[in-house]
């Protein structure tokens, strides 16, 4: 099968790996930035266009992914869905709730098939965390607790920056714990968020959530853009008859480069590397379903419920109340 | 050389602070009042000081100062008795369950123009005291936000008793990071949100974890857990851990994590041991001094009374699903 790739920076040229690593040929890249669509094309001898919308329409087109800021994600799916092309989409699936209703629609009245990439699913610690609380391990769960960030995003034309556009950490970085939350304790009841969302003198956002689960679960969210530097991912799941707590830090691998002119401060990078990337796994599972093999793990509907989610935490943060789901 | 006399082993941090009595050269532990007999006689005799089984007599001797380590609900009665007789108080957290009994350990102690403190050992921590003096230097700018734990193991007993405690992990849990925060901005806590609940434990009539959400003056937004969340099979008791998000960067704190990890066949369970400074004996010590100089106690009754305000804010807004005013 063919792929066309709208939004070729950073998650785009990832995304063409891990699509061609599982047999995809990439025939075409397109972004309103040229040389972006040229450099990524001219890597897999595909065409490059600064027309997107167009790029949906090709006959040699069988799926179209969608790398693009958060805001133009749904128009690129319906107009893909119209042109009758299976389609994955980077989360988060769209700025609104509205705008994910409408996209799929269109993708349902077309028949064709919608993936979000909620990639976090497919992490394998988070797997394997998951596996303990299936497996009994930590008895009844009651507490959850979640952290994930570090620096600003840069993102092309600084997009990132632009809360309207973005959502900030809560909606583009922490919507990865909130749909993993409700992918293994089910839908929430209410929500209360504080976010910081400063832009002056540069741009900080610090957001601290708590879900309350239809089942009377407590989760503790917090999203950190406002970090000078890193990354760090934190997970902690209560029960009554255990604990257990996940931290990136506590890596296999450490590396520290050193710096030509030996002064300065310079960062340890940990990694923990594995076989098969989450990113491709999700890749997969997505090819899988589109063959009629399985049912996907991440559902359009699931990507709507987490854009539901972190939209109703905004609004919390917005007016300083709990916001029922 | 200042007596110093224990009320109630009831909170298992009596143990330490007659430890920490007995470290010091400049006090004697003189006495043990309990109102559990058996529980008083033993712990004076774990720590080679006598047991008083009468209240009037124990209050009627030249002891000069009390620390006050009974049940939350009984620390009011305590305090105005042992103020009445002069004695100095030092009470340990939360300085009482409910802002009535709060006020009124603070008006005794002040009409009986008696010394109060209350016990926030985290203030002496430190790795927590370096907290406090790298913001209070301004290198970090002004102060966004700060995401907060303090977690613990089920304490079980009086304090899973709500007529004993008031409350649960939120009350028992919540005081000292309050107090911190308090402590190293110097502004105060105006508004709380609580999402509570009984969801670890069972057959226990309190709450046993705490979300809470709370705002300060000047705005710094605050994210704190309160809870006994950790299982009986964790390497340590808990934690005290805050990140703080400033302006021009950002401060994190793992209180407790001076530690070694021992893994022990008999005991078949990794173990955190600690290493670093006492907090216990530094309270203890400025406790005693305060007796000696006849001043009152560096973090005082007012500081207790600050922390129970927000812990029951919290429990008000748990109750009703709004964030309270404090």
């Amino acid at each position: 099968m063919n792929l066309a790739i709208i939004g070729c920076n950073g998650m785009g040229a990832m995304h063409a790996q891990m699509a061609t690593n599982c047999g995809l040929k990439l025939v075409a890249c397109g972004d309103k930035r040229k040389s972006i669509a040229v450099a990524l094309a001219k890597r897999y001898d595909a065409d490059a266009t600064t027309n997107c919308e167009a790029l949906a329409m090709r006959d040699d087109v069988d799926i179209v992914g969608i790398m693009t800021p958060t805001p133009t994600h749904t128009e690129y799916v319906a107009a893909a869905a119209q042109a009758g092309k299976h389609i994955f989409c980077e989360k988060p699936f769209g700025r609104t709730v509205q705008q994910c209703r409408e996209a799929i629609a269109a993708v349902k009245k077309a028949k064709t098939k919608l993936f979000v990439g909620h990639v976090l699913r497919f992490f394998h610690e988070f797997e394997t965390m998951k596996a303990q609380v299936e497996g009994g391990k930590l008895g009844k769960v009651g507490f959850v607790k979640m952290y994930r960030g570090g620096i600003f995003p840069q993102g092309a034309g600084k997009w990132f920056h632009d809360y309207a556009q973005s959502g900030g950490v809560t909606f583009d970085s922490m919507i990865h714990d909130i749909d993993w939350l409700r992918y293994v304790f089910g839908d929430a009841e209410r929500i209360f968020c504080q976010a910081i969302q400063r832009s002056k003198p540069q741009p900080l956002d610090y957001s601290m959530v708590t879900v309350r689960m239809k089942n009377g679960i407590i989760a503790n969210i917090i999203g950190t853009w406002a970090h000078p530097a890193g990354f760090r991912v934190r997970t902690e799941i209560c029960g009554d008859k255990g604990m257990l707590q996940f931290d990136s830090n506590e890596a296999p691998l450490s590396v520290i480069m050193r710096k030509k002119t030996g002064d300065g401060p310079t960062m340890i990078v940990p990694d923990s590397p594995v076989t098969t990337s989450p990113y491709q796994l999700e890749w997969q599972d997505f090819l899988g379903w589109i063959e009629g093999e399985h049912k996907p793990r991440v559902t359009p509907d699931d990507a709507l419920q987490s854009v539901r989610m972190v939209s109703a935490a905004l609004k919390s943060a917005e007016t300083g109340r709990p916001v029922k789901l | 050389m200042a007596k110093i006399g224990i009320m109630s082993f009831a909170h298992m941090h009596a143990y330490s602070y007659a430890a920490c009595v007995n470290a010091l050269e400049e006090a004697e532990l003189a006495a043990v009042w309990d109102d559990v007999q058996k529980r008083g006689r033993a712990a004076a005799g774990q720590f080679g000081t006598k047991f008083i089984k009468d209240l009037d007599a124990f209050l009627a001797t030249d002891i000069e100062g009390v620390i006050i380590t009974s049940e939350n609900v009984k620390h009011r009665a305590m305090v105005e008795q042992s103020a009445k007789a002069g004695k100095w108080i030092l009470c340990e957290k939360p300085l009482a369950p409910n802002v009535t009994d709060a006020k009124a350990i603070v008006n005794a102690c002040k009409k009986a123009k008696v010394g109060l403190g209350t016990a926030f050992p985290c203030r002496y921590s430190p790795p927590l005291k370096a907290v406090k003096n790298q913001i209070a230097s301004g290198r970090f700018g002004h102060l966004h936000a700060a995401a907060c734990t303090n977690n613990g193991q089920f304490p079980g007993g009086w304090f899973a008793k709500e007529e004993l405690a008031g409350g649960g992990a939120t009350m028992d849990h919540t005081v000292h990071v309050a107090d911190l925060l308090r402590w190293i901005t110097g502004r105060e806590f105006t508004k709380v949100y609580c999402e509570n609940g009984t969801l670890l434990h069972k057959n226990i009539n309190t709450d046993d974890i705490g979300s809470l959400h709370l705002e300060m003056e000047g705005g710094m937004v605050v994210s704190h857990i309160a809870s006994w969340s950790r299982s009986d099979s964790f390497p340590t008791w808990g934690d005290v851990t805050l990140e703080i998000i400033g302006q021009k960067g950002v401060i994190s704190v793992d209180a407790f994590d001076q530690k070694i990890n021992v893994y022990n066949d008999d005991v078949m369970r990794a173990e955190w041991v600690n290493w670093g400074d006492n907090p216990d004996l530094a309270l203890v010590k400025d406790f005693v001094a305060a007796v000696d100089e006849r001043r009152a106690p560096p973090i005082t009754g007012i500081d207790g009374l600050r922390a129970v305000e927000v812990t029951v804010a919290a429990y008000k807004s748990a109750k009703t699903g709004r964030m309270v005013k404090v």
